[in-house]
């Protein structure tokens, strides 16, 4: 039956392909699952060699699974992966699905899949004992699909009760939440990375989520933080501290900002687990380029405009944070409350505009919601700075709903040799690469 | 234009570690800058946990946002501990706007998706119900009408033939997600009458095994003296300027015993943002 299943869903999605009606990357996984619920278990028995790696966490899942696919694939490894955003339980059988040939065998060394905060529970019913599990980070995201992240990490914790010693789990130290899925598990081996980085802070951003223990609820002390709430962390209390053995030193980091070094040292460090050595991972990766709209480079009408996917309080902070260091000029922020990017943006307000703001010398708000990021710039305004003109924005920001007339406006106030920075909500990024990429001007 | 630079307000911040899950410091962040661009100081008293109270009691104006389950367990044992201090504010008059978890919680008791009770502060005449866990959480942009008469200017003009386009104009927009129904008492006036959302304890479609939730009161909020309890998020105040205004004129009232009426400010942004939101709602 798998095998009908198979064809049909090639068939299918060559149609949807043909059509022009999407990629075909999740139904049908979709139309699979619901004709055999044991789709992916099946498959997977059948092919018992395949190494399966997951990845989940609120951020840097996708960039994270470039640089695992880049170092394998520079190796000589067969690699396959879920499409971006495609990482619900039919995304993962679609993946599959168009991966295998007619007899159901999937002729790979290596599946990499990037999983949805909700589905890693469903995922490890389906698939019991992946080879590695990267849990990345839990950020506030999305509060209105994903609810609380402490509800996400005690289901998280659940699940990971169940496996076994075939799976190597690799976590993020500074992220207490993360760091604490790790102790007390009975089978899996759990390795921790974190970063060293050059100007820690002593408090936490507001951005932060868990700066109570994750064990006992009392507020943690950090000795440092980085960003939001992750640091070197300790609990006074019950003495929950933040783990001693952590890699923390990628030999090469082909990306900008903090949050980069986080992504890479995951990677990095999984590598090793392999056994690859430094000399590998370095020639492996010192032509990475990024994944789509993660600080992606395009150049349009000999404009460079750089992407920098900016998706919740965390993600638009330390995107703001990055391009201000590079020296940023002109800047389009594009906010939208499409089903992929939260309906609430609320968000927005957790950020810390403030810090980065009067940096810039262009700015432009695009976006479904481009008057409420308007609002929160309004509001942006140093604290000290009480003159009553700076109330008036106009002169400093400029507001274009329709997102094309945005992008071209923005691209002609940017100068020749300026780069134009695009910061997007997740449905605002694909619709932005499509304007950039779809005039065939690439 | 004569700013009312001679006044000065204390903004006291409750659990700003604790009740800031929601971008609700977007309300403390307006409120603060409105009353700066006016040439009224001002100071936010930030109110962790263990805060003193003599530090509340020096507030003009009260501010508490919602939060995750976990951190409210820690605020309830915190707050219920200073709970006189704050109902005689309340029944003093002392302005306040309390979000979401800080809503329910002014109420008389909060019953859980298990059926488990967590005592309230019992200041305001309401209470909140979780229907189960197989009932569906009440999230979306939400828009009401506002019943509070400095929020309907003109309600005496009602029967106008403008007056859809003046309703619009107040109406409070915003994004609720909440799971408790929240129910108000004789004591207690609601806030807004919702025009589309779920509000106190919305009316939802019935589910399809048969068993619906009872219809809503369209209600939503609640105003009890010069406090304000609501479900709206978005956060509240940056598109209703309107309602950040008479916080802070009650506030200064209150203070200074006399009428004062804060500068007008340019909320041409800020009534271009409620416009594009109701557009999006469908709301003519």
């Amino acid at each position: 039956m798998n095998l009908l299943l198979i064809l049909l869903g090639k068939l299918l999605s060559a149609f949807s392909r043909l059509l022009n009606l999407g990629s075909g990357s999740t139904w049908p996984g979709h139309i699979a699952l619901s004709i055999n619920p044991n789709f992916i278990k099946q498959i997977l028995k059948h092919n018992p060699k395949l190494k399966i790696i997951l990845i989940a966490g609120t951020n840097g899942k996708t960039t994270t699974a470039k640089l695992i696919r880049t170092i394998l694939k520079k190796n000589n490894y067969r690699v396959f992966q879920n499409e971006g955003g495609a990482n619900l339980l039919n995304g993962i059988a679609s993946s599959m699905l168009l991966h295998s040939n007619v007899l159901c065998t999937l002729n790979y060394d290596y599946t990499i899949f990037e999983i949805d905060e909700n589905t890693l529970p469903l995922i490890l019913k389906e698939i019991a004992d992946p080879n590695f599990i990267i849990l990345l980070n839990l950020f506030r995201d999305q509060l209105d699909r994903y609810g609380e992240i402490n509800t996400i990490a005690s289901k998280w914790r659940e699940a990971l009760k169940k496996l076994n010693s075939a799976t190597t789990l690799i976590l993020n130290a500074d992220d207490p939440q993360i760091t604490y899925l790790g102790l007390h598990l009975k089978g899996a081996t759990v390795k921790y990375f974190g970063i060293n980085p050059a100007n820690g802070i002593n408090k936490a951003q507001h951005a932060s989520d868990s700066t109570y223990c994750p064990n006992c609820g009392r507020k943690l002390a950090y000795d440092s933080a980085y960003f939001s709430h992750l640091g070197n962390w300790h609990c006074d209390n019950c003495g929950l501290k933040h783990p001693q053995k952590t890699f923390t030193s990628s030999p090469i980091y082909p990306l900008f900002g903090d949050y980069n070094k986080y992504n890479t040292n995951a990677a990095v460090l999984l590598a090793k687990e392999i056994g690859f050595s430094n000399e590998k991972i370095i020639s492996s990766l010192k032509d990475f380029k990024p994944a789509f709209g993660r600080q992606e480079i395009l150049n349009v009408y000999g404009k460079k405009i750089q992407i920098f996917l900016s998706k919740n309080p965390t993600s638009l902070n330390e995107s703001l944070k990055t391009i201000v260091r590079l020296n940023a000029k002109n800047l389009l922020l594009v906010l939208n409350d499409r089903i992929p990017d939260g309906r609430d943006v609320s968000w927005i307000w957790d950020a810390d505009t403030e810090e980065y703001i009067s940096k810039f010398k262009n700015i432009l708000i695009s976006g479904d919601r481009a008057f409420d990021m308007a609002l929160r710039l309004k509001y942006s305004s140093k604290a000290q700075n009480s003159n009553v003109k700076s109330q008036n924005y106009s002169s400093k920001f400029k507001i274009i709903e329709n997102l094309e007339e945005a992008v071209f406006d923005a691209l002609i106030a940017t100068l020749k040799d300026e780069i134009l920075y695009i910061l997007p909500t997740y449905s605002a990024m694909l619709d932005v690469r499509k304007i950039l990429t779809g005039k065939k001007i690439l | 234009m004569i700013h009312n630079t001679k006044y000065n307000l204390v903004i006291g911040w409750l659990y700003p570690e604790l009740m800031s899950t929601y971008g609700d410091r977007g309300n403390i962040i307006v409120l603060q800058k409105r009353c700066e661009w006016r040439g009224i100081k001002v100071e936010i008293k930030l109110l962790d946990l263990e805060f003193k109270i003599n530090e509340l009691k020096m507030c003009d104006l009260i501010f508490m946002g919602g939060a995750q389950d976990q951190q409210q367990k820690i605020v309830a044992y915190d707050l219920l501990k200073k709970r006189e201090a704050l109902k005689e504010m309340i029944e003093d008059g002392i302005p306040g706007l309390y979000i979401c978890g800080a809503y329910q919680f002014l109420g008389k008791y909060y019953r859980e998706a298990d059926g488990k009770i967590i005592k309230g502060l019992n200041i305001l005449d309401l209470y909140t119900e979780n229907p189960g866990p197989d009932e569906p959480r009440l999230i979306g942009n939400i828009a009401i009408s506002p019943c509070h008469p400095e929020l309907v200017s003109g309600s005496h003009t009602k029967g106008d033939s403008d007056l859809r386009q003046n309703d619009n104009e107040q109406a409070l927009v915003g994004f609720e997600n909440h799971g408790g129904r929240t129910y108000l008492g004789k004591s207690v006036k609601p806030l807004g009458k919702v025009i589309k959302g779920y509000g106190n304890n919305g009316d939802l479609p019935a589910i399809p095994d048969g068993k619906s939730w009872q219809a809503g009161d369209e209600t939503e909020g609640a105003v009890y003296k010069n406090s304000f309890g609501t479900y709206l998020h978005g956060p509240i105040l940056p598109k209703n300027p309107q309602f950040t205004d008479l916080l802070i004129k009650i506030a200064l009232e209150k203070k200074y015993n006399k009428n004062i009426v804060p500068n007008p400010l340019d909320d041409s942004l800020e009534k271009c943002a409620k416009k594009s939101i109701l557009q999006k709602m469908k709301i003519k």
